[in-house]
């Protein structure tokens, strides 16, 4: 049974429920709204990288830096695309 | 089928593999985008009520983390159902899918009571611009999943008519990408408007 539970998944687990109770954290304690999505932005962030590169398996073929370039280029673009957003249409600059 | 290499995991053994595996990646960077513009038009609109409620008077928090905790281990099982399948086992791959499956229509099933509960509070798709783009989000990942749920299931019974093939792995291994990039983007759903919205 235990070769169905390899380590590196399960640590990735626990550590992915870590994440979303410090995430959790700016619903159920008192704080800044600078400070809560400071906390959000790191959380969410980390769980992403982590879902890629442990259970998406995203490094560990040969074409890995055409995959990592593929998502790095589409995070960059919608990253460009939400702040640009933001920049016009709600903190008016 | 071209070249067999017998060094790699069965999903990444012929070129046409790789080459589809990558051409998923592909589908998923066009993903990030479809979700990014909707996050974009999300938080242009999310102050816009009008006479209708705002999200801190609909967004329940008890829903909200069932979906995230199921989800999770959702995505969990599925890395699971793929590590199974690189050690051969069809009966534990099967046995995994089954459990993520599972998971996915519960997901649904407490989506569907909160899209009720949104119904019942006077949220309806028609009411603001901020619940026309909530519900727009929140359905175009809940439709993917519904997606995912029939995908899936199908993708179950080939692999218990044809067993774990080149063919076959690899479809499950773009169909385990599939449902992580789902988590990916709910983590997103869950901080960026549930959680930024009861803060």
């Amino acid at each position: 049974m235990a070769k169905f539970f390899p380590i590196g998944q399960i640590m990735g687990f626990v550590f992915s429920l870590i994440l979303t109770v410090i995430a959790m954290l700016v619903y159920f304690t008192d704080m800044s709204f600078t400070t809560g999505m400071i906390i959000l932005l790191v959380t969410a962030f980390i769980q992403a990288g982590l879902q890629f590169m442990v259970f998406m398996h995203a490094g560990e073929t040969e074409d890995k830096w055409a995959i990592y370039s593929n998502i790095i280029y589409g995070i960059g673009l919608i990253v460009l695309t939400i702040l640009g957003t933001l920049l016009i249409l709600i903190w008016d600059m | 089928m071209g070249k067999v290499n017998n060094n790699v995991p069965l999903e990444y053994s012929t070129e046409e593999n790789s080459l589809k595996i990558f051409g998923f990646w592909t589908f998923l960077g066009a993903e990030i985008m479809l979700f990014g513009t909707l996050f974009a038009s999300y938080f242009t609109l999310v102050d816009r009520t009008g006479n209708g409620p705002t999200a801190a008077e609909i967004f329940e928090i008890t829903p909200v983390l069932a979906e995230t905790f199921i989800l999770l281990t959702s995505s969990f099982t599925i890395g699971l159902a793929i590590h199974a399948m690189r050690l051969g086992s069809k009966k534990a791959t099967l046995t995994f899918m089954g459990i993520t499956l599972l998971l996915g229509a519960a997901f649904l099933g407490v989506e569907i009571y909160e899209f009720v509960h949104y119904a019942h509070v006077g949220a309806g798709i028609t009411v603001s611009a901020f619940t026309s783009i909530l519900l727009t989000t929140l359905g175009t990942h809940g439709l993917h999943v519904t997606f995912g749920l029939f995908w899936g299931i199908f993708l179950m019974i080939q692999i218990a008519k044809r067993g774990l093939t080149s063919v076959t792995a690899g479809k499950a291994f773009v169909f385990s990408l599939y449902w992580h990039f789902l988590d990916v983007v709910w983590i997103f759903i869950f901080s960026f408007i549930y959680l930024k919205g009861m803060m």
